[in-house]
C-alpha cells in the first residue's frame, strides 16, 4: 500500500514537471488567442525552434571556450531570447497581419502549414540526426522522503512559476499589459481609446515566441534527445488548454498541470496494474479531450461563451 | 421531365471519360516508364475519391477535419479483414466497408453537432490518433504495427493484378465519385450545406435541419473515404498504420484548399496537382537541392506543400479552380474587360 502511494506521489511530482511544459506552451497560444483570435497550431514548432537555436548558441560558444560554464549557458539563453524576439516580430508580419480577418478555417490551415514548414526547415538545416542537448544541471537528483526528483524537473517547475508571476505582474500592473487586456476585450474600442492595437499584436506574438523558446530550452534536456518531432508535443498542449478552459490563462496553466499528471500516472501506476492502459498511453490526452468536449466544452476554468446572432 | 439543375455544357464530360480510358495507351506509346506514371495516377485516383468527400465536408459545410486519414485507414483495414479473413467477395466489400466507415463518420458527426471551428479540428485530430492506436491494439486481426498484406481485387473471377488493371477499376470509381459529389453539391443537400457554412443561425431559421444535415455530410464523407480506403488496401497489397498519419490528413486538406474549397472540380484539380507534384517533381527537386547545397534535404515535400498552402491562403484563397474561373471570365469578355476584379 505504501509502495503504491509513494509511486503515485512520485508520478505526481514528475507529472507536474511535464505539466508545467504543457502549461507554458498553452500559455503561449492562449496569449495569442486572447488578443488576436488566431489559433496558433505552430506553438510546438516555435518551442522546437527555440530549443534548436539554444543548442546552436551553446555549441558555438563552447567551441571558443571549451569547458561549459554557467556563464555560457546564460549567454546562450540570452541570445536565444533575443532570437525569439526577432522571430516573434517576423511571425507577426508573416502570419498575424495577413490573416487578421480571415475565416477560422484559413487561419488554422495557415498555422498548420507554418508548423510543417518550420519542422522541415529545421530538419534540413540541422540534419537528420538527433542531437544530445546540453544541460546545466546534469543528471543530479534530489531525494526527499523516498521521492526522487531531478534538479531538471525542479528547474522546470521553478521557471514556470517565475514566468507566470512575471506575466501576472505584467498584465495587471504595467501600462502595456493593461493595453493588451483592453485589446483582447474589444480591439475596436481599444483603438478608439488610443491604444496602438497593431503594436500590441506584435508584442503578443513576441511574448508568445519568448515563452515558447523558454519552454523549449527547459524541455530539451528532459527529452534526452533533440529532434524535430519535439514539435508534436505542442499538439498535446491543446487538449490541456481545452481541459482548463480554452482562452483563459488560469485555465491554460491548471489544465496543463492536470494533463501532465494524468499522463504520467497512466503511464506509470495504471499501466502497471492494467494491461490494456499500456496500449493507450500516447492517446490518453486525446481521450480526455473528447470527454471534456462532450461533457463540459468550456473546460474547468473557462467562461461559458454566449454566441450572439 | 424536369431537369434538376442546369449545367453550362455537359458535352465535354463523355469526351473526358473517353480520354481518361485511353490515357494508359497513350502513356504506353509515349514513355517506357509508363508503369510508374500509372502507379502515380492510381494514387491520384484514390485520393480524388477521398478529397471529393472531404470537400463536401470541409469546403461545402466548413467543418474542418484533421483526421481524414483515419477514415481511409478504417476503410482499408475493414475491407482487408472482411475479404481476407471473413471471406466476403471484393465486390461486396466495396459496398459494405464504406457503410461501416460512414457509421464511424456518424460517430464523429455526433460531437460535431455541439462543437465547431478549432474544437472540431482538435477532435478530428484526436480521432485520427486514437484510430491509429486502436488499429495497433487489435493486433489479432490487424497484425499490429507490422502491417497487413492484402489480396488483389477480384471481380467475377477477373483478378486485377497490375497497375494497368487497377487503373480502370480506380478511375471507374473515381468518375462515379466525382459525378456523385457534383450531383450532391448541386442538389438540395449541397445548398443546405453551404447555408450551414455561411451562417448556422440563418440556415436554421430558413428551415435547414442542422443536426440532420451535419450528420448526413459526415456520413457521406465517410462513404467516400471508405471507397478510397477499400481501393487503397487492395491495390497497394500492403497496409500499415505508418501510412495513415496526421501529415496525410493535413495533405488532404491542402489538396482541397489548393484546388479551391466548395467546388468538386477544384478538389479534383488540387489532388492531381499535389499528387503529381509529390511523385514527379519532388524527387527531382531533392536531387537538385542535394547537389546545390550539399545538405540532406530530409522533408522537402512537406516544406514545399506547406509553402504552397500558405501562399494560396494568403494570396489566392479561391484556389486553382478560382484561377480557372477568373481566366474563363477574362476570355469571355476579352476586349472589354472591366478594370475591377470580378472574383
Amino acid at each position: 500500500m505504501t509502495e503504491l502511494l509513494t509511486g503515485l506521489l512520485q508520478e505526481t511530482v514528475s507529472g507536474i514537471a511535464l505539466g508545467c511544459i504543457y502549461a507554458l506552451i498553452a500559455l503561449g497560444f492562449t496569449l495569442i488567442i486572447k488578443a488576436t483570435e488566431v489559433v496558433n497550431f505552430a506553438q510546438g514548432e516555435l518551442m522546437m525552434v527555440g530549443a534548436y537555436v539554444n543548442f546552436f548558441f551553446v555549441t558555438t560558444f563552447l567551441s571558443n571556450q571549451g569547458e561549459p560554464t554557467i556563464g555560457i549557458y546564460l549567454l546562450a539563453f540570452g541570445s536565444s531570447i533575443i532570437f525569439a524576439v526577432a522571430f516573434g516580430w517576423i511571425l507577426d508580419w508573416v502570419i498575424n497581419r495577413p490573416l487578421k480577418d480571415e475565416p477560422i478555417f484559413s487561419v488554422i490551415m495557415a498555422t498548420i502549414s507554418l508548423s510543417i514548414i518550420l519542422r522541415a526547415l529545421v530538419g534540413m538545416i540541422a540534419g537528420p540526426l538527433s542531437l544530445v542537448p546540453y544541460s546545466p544541471f546534469g543528471n543530479k537528483i534530489l531525494s526527499v522522503g523516498g521521492i526522487v526528483i531531478s534538479v531538471l524537473d525542479l528547474s522546470i517547475i521553478f521557471s514556470a512559476i517565475i514566468l507566470v508571476i512575471l506575466f501576472y505582474y505584467f498584465f495587471n500592473q504595467t501600462k502595456w499589459g493593461v493595453a493588451m487586456q483592453a485589446t483582447s476585450e474589444d480591439s475596436v474600442a481599444a483603438q478608439l481609446m488610443g491604444i496602438p492595437v497593431k503594436r500590441v499584436y506584435g508584442l503578443v506574438w513576441i511574448f508568445s515566441a519568448i515563452v515558447a523558446t523558454i519552454s523549449g530550452i527547459l524541455l530539451a534536456p528532459r527529452m534526452s534527445l533533440l529532434d524535430t518531432s519535439m514539435g508534436f508535443l505542442g499538439l498535446k498542449a491543446f487538449p490541456a488548454a481545452v481541459l482548463g478552459g480554452f482562452g483563459s490563462i488560469t485555465g491554460a496553466i491548471a489544465g496543463g498541470i492536470i494533463m501532465g499528471v494524468i499522463e504520467t500516472i497512466s503511464m506509470g501506476t495504471l499501466s502497471f496494474h492494467f494491461e490494456w492502459i499500456k496500449e493507450m498511453n500516447d492517446i490518453i490526452v486525446w481521450i480526455v479531450l473528447i470527454a471534456v468536449l462532450m461533457v463540459k466544452p468550456d473546460g474547468l476554468f473557462g467562461e461559458a461563451k454566449v454566441k450572439k446572432v | 421531365m424536369k431537369r434538376r439543375y442546369e449545367d453550362v455544357s455537359l458535352t465535354w464530360i463523355p469526351v473526358l471519360i473517353v480520354a481518361i480510358f485511353l490515357l494508359p495507351f497513350m502513356l504506353k506509346g509515349m514513355t517506357f516508364s509508363y508503369k510508374y506514371y500509372l502507379f502515380v495516377l492510381n494514387m491520384a485516383g484514390i485520393y480524388i475519391i477521398l478529397t471529393v468527400g472531404l470537400d463536401l465536408l470541409s469546403g461545402y459545410t466548413g467543418l474542418i477535419s484533421l483526421g481524414h486519414s483515419a477514415f481511409l485507414a478504417i476503410g482499408a483495414y475493414t475491407s482487408a479483414i472482411l475479404v481476407d479473413q471473413v471471406g466476403i467477395p471484393f465486390i461486396l466489400s466495396l459496398f459494405i466497408s464504406p457503410l461501416i466507415v460512414g457509421l464511424f463518420g456518424l460517430l464523429i458527426g455526433f460531437p460535431a453537432l455541439r462543437i465547431t471551428g478549432m474544437y472540431l479540428g482538435l477532435t478530428t485530430m484526436g480521432f485520427g490518433f486514437i484510430v491509429k492506436r486502436l488499429i495497433i491494439a487489435f493486433r489479432v486481426w490487424t497484425q499490429g504495427a507490422g502491417g497487413l498484406e492484402v489480396s488483389h481485387p477480384v471481380i467475377l473471377g477477373f483478378s486485377f493484378n497490375s497497375d494497368w488493371d487497377n487503373y480502370y477499376l480506380i478511375f471507374t470509381c473515381a468518375i462515379i465519385a466525382v459525378i456523385a459529389g457534383r450531383r450532391i453539391g448541386k442538389s438540395k443537400i449541397g445548398r443546405a450545406l453551404m447555408a450551414i457554412r455561411d451562417s448556422e443561425q440563418a440556415a436554421e431559421a430558413t428551415g435547414v435541419h442542422l443536426a440532420k444535415y451535419k450528420m448526413l455530410v459526415f456520413f457521406i464523407s465517410g462513404l467516400f473515404a471508405g471507397v478510397a480506403g477499400v481501393l487503397f488496401a487492395h491495390t497497394s497489397h500492403f497496409i500499415s498504420t505508418d501510412h495513415f498519419d496526421i501529415l496525410l490528413s493535413i495533405y488532404f486538406i491542402i489538396m482541397v484548399l489548393v484546388g479551391g474549397a466548395s467546388s468538386i472540380y477544384g478538389a479534383v484539380l488540387g489532388t492531381l496537382f499535389i499528387v503529381l507534384l509529390d511523385f514527379l517533381f519532388v524527387p527531382q527537386l531533392k536531387e537538385v537541392i542535394q547537389g546545390m547545397f550539399n545538405i540532406e534535404s530530409g522533408d522537402i515535400q512537406s516544406l514545399l506543400f506547406g509553402l504552397i498552402m500558405f501562399l494560396f491562403i494568403i494570396f489566392h484563397p479561391t484556389g486553382l479552380y478560382g484561377m480557372w474561373l477568373k481566366m474563363k471570365i477574362y476570355w469571355k469578355l476579352f476586349p472589354f474587360n472591366p478594370k475591377k476584379r470580378l472574383i
